[in-house]
C-alpha cells in the first residue's frame, strides 16, 4: 500500500520529481567532481608545478658564492665539483618522499669540426634508481623539463640504449648545424672526442636551444670529469614557509631545539636544502624562491576555491530542491489533509513524502554521480592536463552529502506538512 | 452515559463566536441531523467532534473521554478508530482506485484488508467498480466509495458533512438509504446538511444560527425512509 502511494505520487508528479532529481543531480555532480579533482589535485598540483621545474637547486660550495657574485653561467670555472656517487643520497633524507624528481648537470665546452664551440650537457634523462628502502624512481630532465618540446625523434631512454653516445640537439643549434634525426656529430672535448647519434630535437624555449644534451657519463668522458656533477636541480614538494622556515634558512643553528626538530620535521624548502646539505660533500642547496613558495599555496587556495564551489553548489541545490518539494506538498495538501483525518499520523505522512524524494534523490545523486565524474575528467584534462583518478572515498562522500542536502531541502515541506490540519483542506476552504 | 456530549463549547476566532456556549449530547446510535444557514457553525462543530479541531473553550466527552484535552497524535488515532469522515467534496486520493481509496483507511488503521474493503464496497453497491479511479466514477459513486470508506473500520460515529450537497436526488437517496442501513446496525449517524429533505429522515434535528443551538426537532415519525415531497423524475 506504502509503495502503491509512492509510486502513485512518482508517476502522478513525474514533472515535478524529474525537477528534483535534476536539481540533485547537479548538486551531486558538481560535489563529485570537485571532491574528486580535490582529492586528486594535491598530485595533479604538484605534477603541474613540478613541470615548472626544479624547486631547489645544489651548487659546490665554493661556485655558489662566484655564482651569486657574479651569476656565472655553467660553472666549472673554479674547478669544484659536487660528487656523482652521492646523488642517490638525495633520496634518502628525512623528507626523501618528498623529493619527486631530479637531475644532475655537467656543463661542458666541445667544439664541432669546423672549429665552433658549443656547450655539451651531461645529464639524466630517466636514470633508473633503486633506492635502500626498495622504492624504484626514473629521475632526469624527462620529467624535470616535461614541458620541453622534442620536434623530432623522442627522449633518450637510458634504460633502453645499447650506445651511450647519443645526443638531444636544442632546435637552434640543430638549425644551425641543419642536423636531424639520427643524423651524427662529431665533438671533441677537452680530453677526448667521440661521435653522437641525434635522438632527438628539443624545443626548450630558452638558452638551452643552444646546448646539447647526452647521457651524464657521455659529457663526462669528452671532458674528462668522471664521477664529477656541476649541479642538481631538485623538484621537492615543499610547505610554505613560514616565520619559523624564514629563520631557519638565515641560520638553522639560531634556533632553539625544540624549534629546530619542528623545523627539520617540516617540508619547508630550507630544511629539504638544509638535508641535502647533510648528505652532499661541500654542497650548497638553496631553494629557486618563486616556485618553491608559491607551490604550497596554490594547492591550498585551490583547495579553498573547490570546497567553496561545493558547498555553494549544495546549498544552491538544497533551496532547488526545498522549492520544488514544498511545491509538490502544497499541490497535494488536500491529499495530505486526507491522509490525515483518515487516520495517518504526522510521522506515516512525512515519511511517505521524505521517502519519495529519497527514491528521486538516488536516482538524481547516481545520475550526478556519474555526469560529475566526467566533469571531473573534462577539468582534469583541460586545467591539469591528464584524467582524474577517482578515490572511492568520493561514494560515500557525496552519498552524505546529497542525503542531507536532500533532507535539509525537505525541511520546510515537512514542517508546512505537521502544521497542515484537515478540516482547513477538506472543506474546500 | 451518552456517546458524546459537548459542554459549553466555544470556538472563537479573533472576536467571531463561530460556536457559542454550545451543549449537545447525542445518544449511541442515534441519528442526528444538524441544519443552520451558512456561517452558522455546522463545519465548525463537525470538525471538533472528528477530533480535527479542539474547541476554545469547553468540554468535549466522546465515550467519556475529554477529547478536548488530548494530543493531536491521540486525536489522530481516536479518529481512526472511532469516527468515519464523510465531506461534501468526495476527498478521494486520485491516483488510487476505488478499493485502494477503501484499503487507505485500513493501512492507517491497521492492515489493508483486500476482502473486506470488496465487502464494503459491495454494501454501497460498488463492488463491481472496485478498480476504478476516482475520476472514472460519477459524483454519486464517489460519495458511494467515501462511505465504504468511512465504515470499513466499523466507527461508531459517522461524521457526515453536507453528503448529500453535490448530489442529484437519485443519488442522495441511494446515499441516505446507506445511512438507513448503518443506522440499523446501530452506528451512531451525525449528518449535516441544508436540505430538509435530508434532515426530516434523521431522528432529531438540531438548529444551529450565529454559533448557537436555538431549536431541535425531534421526528414522531421516524422510519428512516427519505420522503420527497415532489416525486423525482428519472
Ligand atoms: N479557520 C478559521 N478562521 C477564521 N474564521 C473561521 C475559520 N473557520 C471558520 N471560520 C468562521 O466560522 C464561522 C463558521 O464557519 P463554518 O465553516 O462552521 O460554517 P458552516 O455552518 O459550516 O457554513 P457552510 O454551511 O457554509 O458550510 C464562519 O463565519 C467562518 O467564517
Ligand atoms: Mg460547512
Amino acid at each position: 500500500m506504502f509503495f502503491r502511494m509512492i509510486f502513485g505520487t512518482l508517476i502522478r508528479q513525474w514533472k515535478k520529481m524529474l525537477m528534483i532529481a535534476f536539481t540533485i543531480a547537479l548538486g551531486a555532480s558538481l560535489a563529485t567532481a570537485m571532491l574528486s579533482v580535490m582529492l586528486d589535485v594535491g598530485d595533479k598540483v604538484n605534477q603541474e608545478l613540478k613541470t615548472y621545474g626544479a624547486n631547489i637547486t645544489v651548487v659546490p660550495k665554493e661556485n655558489s658564492v662566484l655564482n651569486s657574485l657574479y651569476e656565472v653561467e655553467d660553472g666549472g670555472s673554479t674547478g669544484a665539483y659536487l660528487r656523482e656517487d652521492e646523488l642517490g643520497k638525495i633520496k634518502t633524507i628525512f623528507w626523501a618522499f618528498n623529493i619527486v624528481d631530479y637531475a644532475p648537470f655537467v656543463n661542458t665546452k666541445a667544439k664541432l669540426d669546423d672549429g665552433t664551440e658549443i656547450t655539451a650537457v651531461g645529464t639524466w634523462f630517466n636514470h633508473h634508481m633503486e633506492l635502500p628502502t626498495g622504492e624504484q624512481l626514473d629521475a632526469g630532465i624527462t620529467s624535470l623539463r616535461s614541458w620541453w618540446e622534442v620536434t623530432d625523434g623522442k627522449w633518450i631512454d637510458e634504460q633502453s640504449i645499447e650506445n651511450r653516445n647519443v645526443a638531444m640537439v636544442g632546435s637552434a643549434l640543430a638549425e644551425k648545424l641543419g642536423v636531424r634525426m639520427c643524423d651524427e656529430i662529431h665533438l671533441t672535448g677537452s680530453v677526448s672526442d667521440l661521435t653522437v647519434k641525434v635522438a632527438g630535437i628539443i624545443d626548450a624555449g630558452g638558452d638551452e636551444d643552444n646546448k646539447i644534451f647526452m647521457p651524464l657519463d657521455t659529457a663526462q668522458t669528452l671532458s674528462g670529469l668522471d664521477g664529477k656533477v656541476d649541479s642538481v636541480e631538485v623538484s621537492a614538494l615543499t610547505t610554505p614557509d613560514n616565520e619559523l622556515a624564514v629563520k631557519a634558512a638565515k641560520d638553522p643553528k639560531s634556533l632553539t631545539i625544540a624549534q629546530y626538530e619542528l623545523w627539520y620535521c617540516t617540508a619547508y624548502a630550507s630544511s629539504i636544502c638544509y638535508q641535502i646539505q647533510e648528505v652532499m660533500t661541500d654542497a650548497v642547496a638553496s631553494p629557486v624562491r618563486q616556485v618553491a613558495d608559491s607551490e604550497g599555496a596554490i594547492l591550498e587556495k585551490t583547495q579553498l576555491l573547490m570546497v567553496l564551489i561545493t558547498i555553494l553548489s549544495l546549498i544552491g541545490a538544497a533551496l532547488g530542491i526545498c522549492n520544488l518539494v514544498t511545491a509538490s506538498v502544497m499541490e497535494r495538501s488536500a491529499e495530505m489533509g486526507l491522509m490525515k483525518a483518515i487516520g495517518a499520523q504526522n510521522s506515516s505522512v512525512s515519511g511517505l513524502v521524505l521517502t519519495e524524494i529519497i527514491i528521486t534523490a538516488v536516482f538524481g545523486g547516481i545520475a550526478g554521480f556519474f555526469a560529475g565524474y566526467g566533469f571531473a575528467q573534462i577539468i582534469g584534462h583541460t586545467v591539469f592536463g591528464s584524467a582524474i583518478n577517482m578515490r572511492p572515498a568520493v561514494i560515500p562522500i557525496v552519498a552524505v552529502l546529497v542525503l542531507i542536502v536532500t533532507l535539509a531541502g525537505c525541511i520546510p515541506a515537512i514542517r508546512m506538512l505537521l502544521r497542515l490540519s484537515p478540516c482547513e483542506v477538506l472543506h474546500g476552504k | 452515559m451518552s456517546l458524546l456530549e459537548l459542554k459549553n463549547i466555544y470556538k472563537i476566532y479573533g472576536d467571531l463566536h463561530a460556536l457559542d456556549d454550545v451543549n449537545l449530547k447525542v445518544e449511541k446510535g442515534e441519528w442526528l441531523s444538524i441544519m443552520g444557514p451558512s456561517g452558522s457553525g455546522k463545519s465548525t462543530m463537525m470538525n471538533i467532534i472528528g477530533c480535527m479541531d479542539k474547541p476554545s473553550k469547553g468540554e468535549v466527552l466522546l465515550d467519556g473521554v475529554d477529547i478536548a484535552k488530548e494530543s493531536a497524535k491521540n486525536l489522530t488515532m481516536i479518529r481512526r478508530d472511532k469516527i468515519g469522515l464523510i465531506f461534501q467534496q468526495f476527498h478521494l486520493v486520485s491516483y488510487l482506485t476505488a478499493i485502494e481509496n477503501v484499503m487507505l483507511a485500513q493501512y492507517y488503521h491497521s492492515v489493508p484488508d483486500e476482502k473486506e474493503a470488496l465487502e464494503a464496497l459491495d454494501r454501497v453497491g460498488l463492488a463491481d467498480r472496485a478498480k476504478h479511479l476516482p475520476s472514472q466514477l460519477s459524483g454519486g459513486e464517489q460519495q458511494r466509495v467515501c462511505v465504504a470508506r468511512a465504515l470499513i473500520n466499523y466507527p461508531e460515529i459517522i461524521l457526515a458533512d453536507e453528503p448529500t450537497g453535490n448530489l442529484d436526488d437519485a443519488n442522495e437517496k441511494i446515499v441516505v438509504d446507506l445511512f438507513h442501513k448503518l443506522h440499523n446496525e446501530g452506528t451512531t449517524l451525525i449528518v449535516v446538511t441544508h436540505d430538509p429533505e435530508v434532515a426530516e429522515v434523521a431522528q432529531r434535528t438540531v438548529y444551529l444560527r450565529n454559533g448557537r443551538l436555538h431549536k431541535e426537532t425531534i421526528n414522531q415519525h421516524f422510519t428512516g425512509e427519505i420522503k420527497f415531497d415532489n416525486e423525482v423524475s428519472v
